[in-house]
């Protein structure tokens, strides 16, 4: 994660101090705040809905959300776990519309190998379209945890607030996720 | 996450998916959007600052009136502390206090004023806002300081001010004893 440096009393300011500076009208923390979290949480929510179009809209509406509770933001849990519940709530909203049609297979578009690729490189390709699909497959609530474990770094702990489960089933769904990825890269 | 539950194989194969990032112009809306809300709640603020400052000054202006009465009608006595030097006493005479009694004069529109004072709000507090002048006197304090001009050695002031008092309060009956004290010596 690219992480600016931008310092408070001689020290990177954490992200919560950036926070809570921007409710206090800081905007550059806020600047700062979001080029740390743009990358992973845009990948988050690109691959949690595979759609770009929709992906951009719904991390649009999370910053927004963001930047609307920010009166409300108090340091209770670390800021990447609050950022994350924002993101999970979004996202729940939007599969309970949808149905949960996008955890299936279908719609995983790669491009087809050229004709005068090396083998290598086409095995390697077609390596990485069955982890994509194998990823594309789990299911949301394993591929969340997953996504949020691998793009934020965040433990089972963080993972467990943020997706408001117990800390047992937010190991478990990690772990389920780790094995089916494995599986899929060992099939290779 | 318990390193065990790490698995650096796994992780590497998924950094290889990529690492996508915002377009340029999805950040530029919502780093626009955070400013935006930023300055959509300070202007509100700002306004009511402005406001409750303005009332503020008002209310401590109303508040105050009677305390400055007071310091407008010690002034002279300051004018007239024992053995001023030359030089002193003619810096004191052309010190805001010894003009007190006309600016009070403009601003007492009427005797016991306090009724005419919120019948003309608007001219009232261009004089009491804006100028910040000593709230106005009564005729005997008025008076009293030409009185205590008199005693100083200040004929001139105290016939001017004695003039303007005549013109303010043309009907005013005072005693002989005052009569005696603010009369041209």
């Amino acid at each position: 994660m690219t992480c600016p440096a931008r310092k408070l009393g001689g020290v990177e300011a954490a992200d919560e101090d950036l926070m809570l500076a921007y409710r206090q009208g800081d905007t550059g923390a806020f600047e700062t705040l979001y080029a740390r979290h743009k990358g992973p949480l845009y990948r988050f929510v690109l691959r949690s809905v595979r759609e770009r179009g929709l992906a951009e809209e719904l991390y649009q509406e999370i910053w927004m959300r963001v930047i609307e509770a920010r009166g409300r933001y108090g340091v209770q849990a670390k800021f990447t776990t609050w950022l994350y519940t924002i993101a999970h709530n979004r996202l729940t909203d939007h599969w309970r519309r949808r149905g949960l049609h996008l955890v299936e297979l279908a719609g995983h578009d790669a491009p087809a190998p050229a004709a005068d690729e090396p083998e290598s490189r086409v095995q390697g390709r077609q390596s990485l379209q069955r982890f994509a699909a194998a990823l594309a497959a789990l299911p949301a609530a394993q591929r969340e945890a997953f996504l949020m474990h691998e793009e934020s770094g965040m433990s089972v702990a963080d993972i467990a607030a943020a997706t408001g489960v117990g800390e047992e089933a937010a190991k478990s769904r990690v772990r389920y996720a780790l094995a089916k990825l494995r599986e899929a890269m060992a099939d290779g | 996450m318990a390193d065990r539950d790490r698995d650096e194989r796994v992780s590497e194969r998924y950094r290889a998916l990529g690492r996508e990032e915002p377009r340029r112009a999805l950040d530029e809306t919502i780093l626009a959007a955070a400013r935006r809300r930023r300055l959509r709640w300070a202007v509100p603020v700002s306004i009511a600052a402005v406001v409750v400052l303005a009332v503020g000054v008002t209310l401590r202006v109303q508040l105050e009136q009677p305390r400055q009465a007071e310091e407008v009608a010690l002034a002279p006595k300051v004018m007239e502390a024992p053995a001023p030097a030359p030089r002193a006493a003619a810096l004191e005479s052309r010190a805001p206090a010894a003009a007190a009694p006309p600016i009070a004069a403009r601003k007492l529109e009427a005797p016991a004023g306090a009724a005419a004072d919120r019948a003309e709000p608007a001219r009232r507090a261009g004089v009491a806002v804006g100028r910040i002048s000593p709230a106005p006197d009564t005729p005997e304090q008025w008076l009293e300081r030409i009185g205590k001009l008199r005693d100083a050695g200040k004929a001139r002031e105290a016939d001017e001010s004695l003039a303007e008092f005549s013109k303010r309060y043309p009907d005013y009956r005072m005693s002989a004893v005052m009569r005696a004290r603010v009369a041209p010596r």
